[in-house]
C-alpha cells in the first residue's frame, strides 16, 4: 500500500468511526448500501417464486412468502422492543405451521468481481403466544447471497452462498451454523421456454459448517431479544468465502461451499442478498433485521 | 426524504374457505392505509362480507368496524380505505360451507 492510500484508509476509518450510524459496522473501501430500517424498507422485498401464465405454477415453497415489515418489535407483555439505536427494525414473519419459511430479498448487480462484505444486526423470536421459553421453537435463521458472473466474464456459474443458524429441529436445541451445496432440481415453468424454478431454501441438504456450533444470547423469556452482529465476507472474483463472524466468533470458512449451477441467460452480474426465517413448530417464526452494511472494495 | 408509502402483498394466490384471514401485518409506522382485493379465480358460492381487524399484538383480533364486499367475479376489484388503526392490521372473513374465494391482497400504506 501507497503511503497515499495509507493516509486514505486512515481518513476513510476516522470519519466512519465518528460516524455512529457507521462505527458499528466495519466496511469495505466503498459503501454499496447502509439500510437503517429506521429509514424505511430501504430496498428491501419479497421474495416471489418464478410463474408464467398462472401462479398456480409457483412452487410451494415461494407461494407462502409474504412482505416483510417495519416492526417495533412490538410484546403482549412490555410493549415495543425497538432496535439498536432506533424505533424499528426489518421483520420477516412465517406462517404458523411448522416448516414454513420467509424471505426479504434486495436485488442489486455489481460493477467489479472483487472483495464484497455483509454487516449485519440480527435477532430473531418465536411470536410469543404462549408463556413458555420458547428457545426451540424457531428452526432456523439465515442469509443467502445469489451472485452470476458477467455475460463477458464467462465461463462461470450461478452461485448461491447460503449460511443459517439451524437453532432447533423436531424441538431438539442445535445452535449451529450450517451451509448448502444443494439446490432442488430445476424445474421449466410455463410453456414459452424462457422461465426455470427450483428451490435452494429447501431443507434438504444442510450440512453443518465445521466449528459452526455457536450459543446465541436467547434471553430468559419468550419476548426479550437481544441484537447480534454477523459479518461474512465474500471473493465475487473467486466466487468464495472468506471469512464469517458472529458476535465474538470467527468461523474457518475452509469447508464452506456454496450452491453452484449454469449460468442463466438473464441474470449476469447479479447480486442479490437475501435474509429468511424458519419455524420449528405451528407457530410463527420472526426474524429482525435493525441494519445491513454492504461493502465492496473498488 | 419523502415520506414512506409501501404497497405490500400480504396474501398471493391464497384460496379462503370458511375462517380465513390475512396474516397479521404492522404498520404502526402508517397513517392511512387502502386495501384492496382481486379475485383470481372464479369465486364460489355466496360471498360473505370482509371484516377489517386489529390487534394489540397480533395474537388476539377485534373487528375495526370497516366491512366490505369480497370480489364477486374472477379480476374484480375491491377496496376499503382505513386510517387510526394502531400497528397490526389484517383481513377477514366467514365463508360459509361451499363457498370459496382465490385472493391477492394488498396493503397500500402511507405514513
Amino acid at each position: 500500500m501507497t503511503a497515499t492510500a495509507s493516509q486514505l484508509d486512515d481518513l476513510r476509518r476516522a470519519i466512519r468511526e465518528s460516524d455512529p450510524q457507521l462505527s458499528r459496522f466495519d466496511p469495505l473501501s466503498r459503501i454499496i448500501c447502509l439500510d437503517d430500517f429506521d429509514r424505511g424498507m430501504c430496498g428491501w422485498t419479497q421474495l416471489v417464486g418464478n410463474y408464467e401464465d398462472t401462479l398456480d405454477a409457483m412452487l410451494p415453497g415461494y407461494a407462502q412468502h409474504s412482505h416483510a415489515m417495519l416492526s417495533t418489535l412490538p410484546n403482549w407483555d412490555f410493549g415495543s422492543h425497538g432496535g439498536v439505536d432506533g424505533s424499528y427494525a426489518l421483520k420477516i414473519a412465517t406462517r404458523p405451521k411448522k416448516g414454513a419459511q420467509n424471505v426479504a430479498i434486495k436485488r442489486l448487480t455489481f460493477r467489479k468481481p472483487g472483495p464484497i462484505r455483509l454487516e449485519a444486526y440480527f435477532t430473531f423470536k418465536p411470536e410469543a403466544s404462549e408463556l413458555a421459553l420458547s428457545e426451540t421453537d424457531i428452526r432456523s435463521f439465515g442469509f443467502l447471497y445469489d451472485l452470476q458472473i458477467g455475460d463477458s466474464s464467462g465461463p462461470g456459474d450461478r452461485v448461491m452462498p447460503h449460511l443459517r443458524f439451524l437453532n432447533a429441529e423436531d424441538g431438539e436445541h442445535l445452535q449451529k451454523w450450517q451451509f448448502k451445496r444443494r439446490t432442488t432440481p430445476i424445474k421449466p415453468i410455463g410453456t414459452a421456454g424462457k422461465t426455470i424454478t427450483h428451490y435452494h431454501l429447501s431443507p434438504d441438504d444442510w450440512e453443518d459448517l465445521p466449528g459452526g456450533e455457536q450459543r446465541l444470547c436467547y434471553n430468559e423469556i419468550p419476548t426479550k431479544v437481544n441484537w447480534h452482529y454477523l459479518r461474512f465476507d465474500f471473493d465475487l472474483a473467486a466466487m468464495q468465502a472468506t471469512r464469517f463472524q458472529v458476535n465474538d466468533r470467527v468461523f474457518a470458512m475452509d469447508g464452506f461451499d456454496c450452491v453452484r449451477i449454469p449460468a442463466m441467460k438473464n441474470l449476469w452480474c447479479m447480486l442479490n442478498l437475501a435474509f429468511f426465517a424458519e419455524t420449528d413448530t405451528d407457530k410463527r417464526a420472526f426474524a429482525y433485521l435493525d441494519s445491513v452494511c454492504l461493502s465492496g472494495d473498488f | 426524504m419523502l415520506p414512506e408509502n409501501l404497497t405490500a402483498v400480504v396474501a398471493r394466490n391464497e384460496s379462503w374457505t370458511g375462517e380465513s384471514a390475512t396474516e397479521p401485518y404492522e404498520a404502526g409506522w402508517a397513517k392511512e392505509a387502502i386495501v384492496f382485493v382481486r379475485a383470481l379465480k372464479e369465486p364460489e358460492g355466496a360471498l360473505p362480507k370482509a371484516r377489517v381487524q386489529i390487534s394489540p399484538d397480533g395474537i388476539r383480533w377485534c373487528d375495526e368496524g370497516s366491512e366490505f364486499d369480497l370480489p364477486a367475479a374472477k379480476d374484480t376489484v375491491v377496496f376499503q380505505r382505513l386510517s387510526h388503526f394502531g400497528n397490526f392490521l389484517r383481513i377477514a372473513a366467514t365463508l360459509p360451507e361451499g363457498s370459496e374465494i382465490t385472493l391477492l391482497v394488498t396493503f397500500h400504506l402511507k405514513a
